[in-house]
């Protein structure tokens, strides 16, 4: 190595923000496809919403394209009137038309963001009718069925569904049909206040400022990500100043960066939740003892907490996460062996069984089945750990061929308790035939009619006490009824970044927004 | 060589690359990874997960997947990667160039330091310089490749500066250098951009230098054997009989006679370094042709790898190749 060539180290540039991240889970951009996180991170700086959600206050709505918007009908119906300045990164106007057209679009295509608008009532039939632009700047949508509207507009502010796509620019990329989602998949046509310069998957990503955006220019120039997955590299990069911003390091990685004066941790708190699930139809967990032993007695929760959890997650054991109206305190569950044995030996097996654990192999998962698989020896209970990717566990869990799986899951980014409760403890039809393999009661196999009902009758009450009230019995229900799932911990977010990028927030929805970021010089 | 010759070869590689593509895509379809879950995401619903099913044609006979793959094939069409959902060849064109950049200077790097060395502990065997080359070559070939990574990155990166960091080029200059061939040395030499060329060198030379090791210790170990062979001839005793210098007896007889060897050899670990440089890759964010074949297996994505596989198998006939006809220069015996 020639000593001369270390003279070329510089601080990174003020006005671009050099972000290293694991891309892993980043494999579309159209807002009709793309599922995640990760995604929505991206997304949200290409595209507009016509809400936003205040990422410091996650249950409030903030106008996004749309400058105001009100609730009629009875709650069926939503109506928005949107800002008449807002303008494509092609030039064109944004018009109600285009977020009619955008939300038409994911329903007949038909992936995975359709899902949220299917449950309340949408069809790829339905939707040209229920989802119409009156005038060039408003929109209305009639929802098809009873629901929560303040549900449905926080799916507006948070979904990669719902962004506002350029129908005209999209619609001349398209092939055989696709509604340009072949095109879409690499490319982007949205409001928002970046455009996309480049894209290689797993690779790279480069966001360039649009320099006459409608809501005034970002101030950074670029944006550029790279796809880093080693948290060692990430950690020797945020060292040496290469580096601005940094997702997916390790534990012990930011324990050693937040000692650095020039470095900053910040952490936030998502809508889901890592969990150990059984399955309740395999026969060593049909018993509810059982079900009670493993879920509640033999997690030891406040060493998780302590040891595996921090900067992954805080604890938090029940499913609608801390931070909103309706959620409850945990009911302290600790791990009790002597309580789990007692449960088993009634249960007829006094001297444990056999099973597997399905995990993610990678952190924190790995952690938290490894302290299961000790604690669940204490009880006489010999659990072989099986690794493998997401696609391997949760695969596996679609298809109830599992046994227990330590997982994560749970709401998506709706600040709302029928989203979390939804997703992880609604099972409408337990029946195999039934295959509804997006909710996680249903493939942890355990359905409860009181449950359901609870939910079921919070989502339409329209009245926002009673409301309350009724999503708190829900979850006290949970406690009541073990099913196959205990939450352990809200999932949080750290990123490691450089104290010189200001006005940085983290969105508790994904919807990180890089328009109002800067950078000052190192002094 | 006669035409029979000629088709006859033609015939042996495309057997072997047919072969490869078929067990390729049979070992793809045992692999207990789904596709469709990759694509829609662990929480879509049935209708969802069912039609993305149709879409790719998994619903449809394992011949006609197999059939269509081929049909798709001959017309120059190696499918869509569901990673980066783009046609496949694109994908390769443009990962291969990084991977290609890095093999060669590490190719280079381990040549040109290993041949010598090996050499030098065969014309010193027993001694010094003998122990000391066989235990490079242990520590390169033994010590994993990432960890020589890390170490190297923690010196010569964070500690003392000298390298660049992670990727081809430093953040700031990524998106500003225009592609022409792939290879961003030479294309930021063609932008005329001399910071972004130096950028780019700075990041090259560690991960090549590392890959150059391990390269180096497997290079040195087997010129070694092979020299030592042919000191023990009788024709090395006759030539210092008769007076040569022992540089004319080392380099100008012993080592002409093992050159057709090592071309076998270098040909051989630079086609492994070609579709082998994964953990260098990983280690150091190369967007290589490692990293593109590493994370297609883990999505389950059969079009990327299938094409993978077709281009490994093209390298390493096409190498062989090569060595063939450089036998032919370096041995008369193999020309006639």
């Amino acid at each position: 190595m020639l000593p001369g060539l270390a003279l070329g180290a510089w601080d990174t540039p003020t006005d671009q923000l050099l972000v290293g991240l694991s891309m892993n889970n980043l494999l579309s951009l159209d807002p009709a496809a793309a599922t995640g996180l990760d995604a929505m991170a991206v997304a949200c700086n290409l595209y507009d919403s016509l809400l936003e959600l205040d990422a410091h206050e996650p249950t409030r709505l903030l106008p996004g394209l749309a400058q105001s918007w009100a609730v009629s009908q009875g709650g069926r119906r939503l109506g928005f009137q949107l800002h008449p300045g807002a303008r494509f990164a092609s030039g064109r106007p944004v018009l109600a038309e285009h977020a009619a057209w955008s939300l038409q679009r994911v329903l007949r295509m038909n992936l995975a963001p359709a899902s949220v608008w299917k449950s309340y009532g949408f069809t790829a039939a339905n939707i040209g009718t229920q989802v119409q632009a009156t005038g060039p700047h408003t929109l209305q949508i009639d929802l098809p069925q009873p629901t929560d509207p303040t549900l449905v507009l926080m799916t507006l502010a948070t979904s990669m569904s719902a962004l506002v796509i350029d129908r005209d620019a999209v619609l001349a990329q398209a092939q055989r049909g696709d509604q340009g989602a072949a095109w879409l998949t690499t490319h982007a046509a949205g409001s928002g206040a970046f455009a996309l310069q480049t894209w290689r998957p797993k690779e790279l990503l480069i966001l360039t400022q649009q320099a006459d955006h409608w809501r005034g220019a970002a101030r950074l120039r670029r944006v550029v990500m790279r796809h880093m997955t080693e948290s060692q590299t990430l950690r020797l990069m945020l060292a040496r100043g290469d580096l601005d911003v940094a997702g997916g390091l390790s534990a012990p990685d930011i324990r050693a960066l937040a000692q650095r004066p020039e470095l900053a941790v910040e952490t936030v708190r998502r809508g889901n939740v890592y969990y150990v699930a059984v399955n309740a139809r395999h026969p060593r967990f049909a018993d509810e003892r059982v079900r009670r032993a493993v879920l509640r007695h033999l997690i030891d929760f406040d060493g998780l907490a302590g040891s595996v959890l921090p900067f992954y997650g805080q604890l938090h054991q029940r499913p609608v996460p801390p931070g909103l109206p309706a959620s409850l305190p945990s009911p302290g569950y600790h791990l009790d062996v002597a309580q789990a044995r007692r449960l088993l030996a009634e249960a007829g097996l006094p001297d444990g069984f056999d099973t597997t654990i399905r995990v993610m192999a990678e952190a924190p998962f790995t952690g938290i089945a490894t302290s299961l698989q000790a604690t669940l020896a204490q009880a006489g209970i010999r659990a072989r750990i099986q690794p493998g990717t997401g696609n391997q566990v949760y695969g596996a869990m679609r298809d109830r061929q599992f046994e227990i799986v330590v997982g994560r899951g749970g709401g998506g980014a709706e600040s709302h308790p029928h989203s979390a409760l939804r997703a992880l403890v609604y099972n409408p039809d337990n029946r195999d035939s039934a295959r509804l393999s997006n909710f996680q009661g249903w493939r942890t196999g355990h359905a409860d009619a009181t449950l359901n009902g609870l939910i079921d009758q919070a989502l339409v009450e329209p009245d926002a006490a009673r409301q309350l009230a009724l999503y708190q019995q829900a979850q006290q229900r949970v406690d009541d009824a073990v099913g196959g799932m205990q939450p352990i911990a809200v999932v949080t977010d750290t990123q490691v970044m450089r104290r010189v990028v200001k006005g940085y927030v983290g969105h508790p929805s994904g919807a990180t927004r890089l328009r109002d970021v800067y950078k000052v010089a190192q002094s | 060589m006669n035409l029979t010759r000629w088709l006859r070869a033609v015939g042996g590689v495309a057997a072997s690359l047919l072969g490869l593509l078929v067990l390729t895509f049979l070992i793809g379809r045992v692999m207990p990874l789904d596709p469709v879950l990759a694509i829609v995401g662990p929480d879509a619903d049935r209708s969802t997960y069912e039609q993305v099913y149709r879409q790719l044609g998994l619903d449809q006979p394992l011949v006609v997947q197999f059939g269509r793959y081929l049909l798709g094939l001959a017309h120059g069409d190696l499918g869509r990667a569901l990673l980066t959902g783009n046609p496949v060849t694109g994908d390769l064109l443009r990962v291969l160039p990084a991977t290609i950049e890095l093999a060669t200077l590490a190719m280079l790097i381990g040549a040109l330091l290993g041949v010598p060395l090996g050499v030098a502990a065969a014309t010193h065997h027993g001694r010094w310089p003998d122990h000391a080359a066989r235990v490079l070559g242990l520590l390169g070939h033994s010590t994993p490749v990432f960890w020589f990574g890390m170490m190297g990155l923690l010196v010569f990166y964070a500690w003392l500066g000298w390298a660049g960091g992670i990727g081809r080029i430093g953040l700031a200059f990524e998106g500003t250098v225009p592609t022409v061939t792939g290879l961003l040395l030479v294309d930021a030499a063609l932008a005329g951009d001399a910071q972004a060329w130096r950028s780019a060198l700075r990041h090259l030379l560690l991960p090549a230098a590392v890959l150059g090791l391990h390269s180096m210790a497997y290079l040195s170990r087997m010129t070694r054997t092979f020299m030592l062979a042919q000191l023990s001839q009788e024709y090395v005793t006759t030539a210092r009989v008769k007076g040569l210098s022992e540089r004319q007896v080392v380099w100008g007889h012993a080592f002409r006679n093992i050159r057709v060897q090592l071309l076998t050899i270098v040909a051989l670990a630079y086609g492994g370094l070609l579709e082998g440089a994964v953990l260098t890759e990983t280690v150091f964010g190369w967007p290589g042709f490692g990293s593109y074949l590493t994370g297609s297996l883990l999505l389950g994505d059969m079009n990327a790898v299938m094409g993978s596989v077709l281009v490994i198998g093209v390298l390493f006939v096409s190498l062989n190749l090569l060595a063939d006809a450089l036998y032919r220069v370096f041995d008369p015996r193999a020309a006639a």
